[in-house]
């Protein structure tokens, strides 16, 4: 044990003696790094870019509505309604990073322009609120909605296209009354907009709250849509909430358990970049213990050597263990360094990238290196180098000395 | 000199507890198998080595003294007989039982020199060292500096193998043989990489050591120079002891010697061979 330090100043300078054959051990390992910190770096971008998006078009960070409203309020909107203004809208809004807390009130019903007729999802929106809350949803022609234009109304431009609208064009909105009647209202399509999800876009429509209001004839919203700071921050501020907030008459749900499209997405690119760790976890093994193999046979006259000199079977094995993980940690470093400097590199030129389907535009793609999949990629590198070199390794320390010796001559 | 010469390799079996015994070979085989047929390489040798001899194993190619050394090495196994090492019998031991033991009483010297390449003469004597942990560093330190002192190579301490001679590499290797203390040296052909001035020069020094610290000096070796220079001598041919001699003064006696055919010994214990 006293001598272990040994191991690793051996195991350097035995690498050094084949700087070829090590460099190039070395570079299987960062290219492994490199390689997967770029791939799980972009798709990392994807998951954070979608999941920005989601938030900043509908869903915001999280959603308190009345208990039940998100599973059962669609058939029966009227009975999950929020009141108009209360204590705990103030306490929502003085709770550290909340950013926004906006009112919508989600309807649905009939939208005419001449002698067409559509249906629509509508929203009922806090114009000033949603500034930031809405960045994701993007003005395509026109402008936005504003406190101080009641009449106003945007349209998803799949829907305005289905209705034969544009910006300036006057509609009428058709809705049911909690009390069965039918109420209209006739607005100004101030803008077109479009979002990540086309779907959304060519059935959806916002106005501000009031006329919502007006047109159900209702007070009060749906849900308080909250905006925080940071969206790592979501679980802690869901679990205060929900400790805050009386549970019989509110719930709490964060952004990820509504945005059902981006969790698949994620679990598709996982199982993705899945392979691609196992791909690159080949070409470590391989790469390694072809390494170790060599050293092996080249230095198996050394290894009888070791062993007549008395040197235990345990310590060869370490030996070559510690060459293979000298090269998985080397090779790790240097290719994280690497890694994030392509990553930056990459991103700042940037990637241009065509429409997924189910969506309007397409994009340019980053790299976004996070401290834990940068931890990954080190750790897959390493621990598979050394897991490489056990085999070899073992081969070593099970060689008959007399046989291993014969390799002098 | 023990004072009684005929020891030098009197084949019998003698009691493991010998105290005067530094190795005692028992009728060991060596066969391996060489696809369809058995090839004997040593056939029921025994032989019985005095502490501080320095015994010179001699015999044509393929005679079997390689084998024989490397079963008092330890680092191979008999297919039948026993090996007893400083009064201990060392079969059915575990590899790690056997390195312990090598690494403590059984210092080596190769043909090939076999040093580490990539570590300094310093660090090469102080290699066996490193295994064992009840070595302190500063008495580690004193070893080293002494054997390369005791070699001639103190101010070489620093140099690669590669940039040593031949010579020079050998008396690395003896200093790394004798640096834990062993109480037998083995040897196998340890000139025969050499010149005849450099492996003589190597030989005398290895008996100045033996003289000095009465450490065993077992070796093998062609080269009838060298024989010589040592003052015991086992003759194999094919695997079997032919000739045991002590040397006093420039002259072999003959404590055994086989003819064409084999004396027929009263006693079967004290018969050498088969
Ligand atoms: N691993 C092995 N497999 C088969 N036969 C072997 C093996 N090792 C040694 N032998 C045989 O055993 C016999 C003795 O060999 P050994 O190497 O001990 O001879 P030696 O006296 O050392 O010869 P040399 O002077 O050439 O070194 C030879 O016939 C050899 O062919
Ligand atoms: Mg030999």
């Amino acid at each position: 044990m006293r001598f272990l330090w040994t191991i690793p100043w051996f195991a350097i300078r035995n690498l050094l003696r084949e700087p070829r054959r090590s460099a190039m051990a070395l570079a299987a390992v960062t290219f492994g790094i490199v390689a997967l910190m770029l791939a799980s770096g972009f798709i990392e971008w994807i998951y954070y870019d979608l999941r920005e998006s989601t938030i900043h078009s509908k869903l915001g960070h999280l959603t308190i509505a009345r208990p039940g409203y998100l599973e059962a309020g669609r058939a029966d909107p009227f009975a999950y309604l929020l009141p108009a203004d209360t204590a705990a809208l103030q306490r929502v809004r003085s709770t550290p990073h909340v950013r926004e807390v906006a009112p919508r009130l989600y309807f649905s019903g009939l939208v005419s322009h001449g002698e067409t007729t559509v249906s629509f999802v509508g929203e009922g929106v806090q114009p000033s609120l949603e500034t930031d809350l809405s960045r994701a949803v993007l003005i395509e022609q026109g402008a936005s909605l504003r406190d101080d234009d009641p009449k106003g109304v945007l349209f998803g431009a799949g829907l305005a296209q289905s209705l034969g609208v544009r910006v300036g064009d006057t509609v009428v909105l058709l809705a049911n009354t909690p009390s069965g009647g039918v109420n209209a209202v006739e607005l100004v399509v101030r803008g077109l907009f479009t979002t990540v999800s086309k779907a959304y876009d060519d059935s959806a429509l916002r106005v501000p709250i009031a006329i919502a209001q007006t047109l159900l004839r209702v007070q009060g919203a749906h849900a308080w849509i909250v905006l925080l700071d940071d969206t790592s921050n979501t679980d802690e501020v869901a679990k205060v909430l929900r400790q805050e907030l009386p549970h019989d008459r509110f719930e709490v749900t964060t952004w990820y358990a509504q945005a059902d499209f981006y969790r698949k997405t994620v679990s598709l690119f996982s199982k993705q970049v899945g392979v691609v760790r196992l791909i690159i976890a080949a070409i470590i093994v391989l790469s390694i213990s072809n390494t170790l193999t060599m050293a092996v046979l080249e230095r198996t006259g050394e290894i009888g050597t070791s062993m007549a000199l008395g040197v235990p079977r345990r310590r060869i094995l370490a030996q070559f263990m510690a060459e293979g993980t000298a090269l998985g940690l080397l090779g790790g470093v240097i290719g994280l360094v690497l890694g994030f400097l392509l990553a930056l590199a990459v991103s700042a030129i940037g990637i241009p990238m065509p429409p997924p389907p189910g969506m309007a535009h397409g994009y340019i793609g980053q790299v976004k290196v996070t401290p834990d999949l940068a931890a990954s990629a080190f750790v897959l590198a390493t621990v598979t180098a050394i897991v490489a070199s056990v085999y070899p390794a073992w081969r070593a320390s099970r060689l008959a000395i007399v046989d291993a010796l014969r390799h002098n001559r | 000199m023990t004072g009684e010469p005929a020891r030098a390799g009197r084949p019998t079996r003698a009691p493991d507890a010998d105290p005067r015994l530094a190795v005692s070979v028992q009728g060991v085989s060596k066969e391996y198998a060489l696809g369809e047929e058995r090839v004997v390489a040593l056939a029921n040798v025994s032989l019985n080595v005095d502490r501080g001899v320095f015994l010179a194993l001699a015999g044509p190619s393929g005679s079997g003294k390689s084998t024989l050394l490397n079963m008092i090495g330890c680092i191979d196994t008999p297919t039948r007989g026993r090996i007893v090492i400083n009064g201990r019998d060392v079969s059915g031991r575990t590899p790690d039982e056997l390195a312990a033991l090598r690494a403590r009483t059984i210092g080596f010297v190769f043909q090939t020199f076999n040093l580490f390449p990539v570590l300094t003469a310093y660090e090469n004597v102080e290699y066996p060292l490193q295994h064992l942990p009840e070595i302190g560093r500063r008495e580690r330190r004193e070893r080293v500096l002494h054997f390369l002192d005791v070699v001639g190579l103190a101010d070489y301490a620093r140099h690669r193998p590669n940039q040593l001679s031949g010579g020079q590499r050998q008396r690395v290797a003896i200093a790394r043989a004798l640096v834990a203390h062993p109480q037998l040296v083995l040897a196998d052909e340890p000139t025969a990489n050499l010149d005849h001035r450099t492996g003589r020069n190597i030989l005398r020094l290895m008996r100045r050591i033996n003289r000095a610290t009465k450490v065993t000096f077992i070796f093998s070796t062609h080269d009838p120079q060298v024989i010589r220079m040592a003052d015991r001598r086992v003759d194999l041919e094919d695997g079997e002891i032919v000739r045991l001699g002590v040397r006093a003064r420039k002259e072999w006696s003959y404590a055994f010697e086989r003819a064409a055919e084999p004396p027929a010994f009263a006693d079967g214990e004290t018969q050498p061979g088969r």
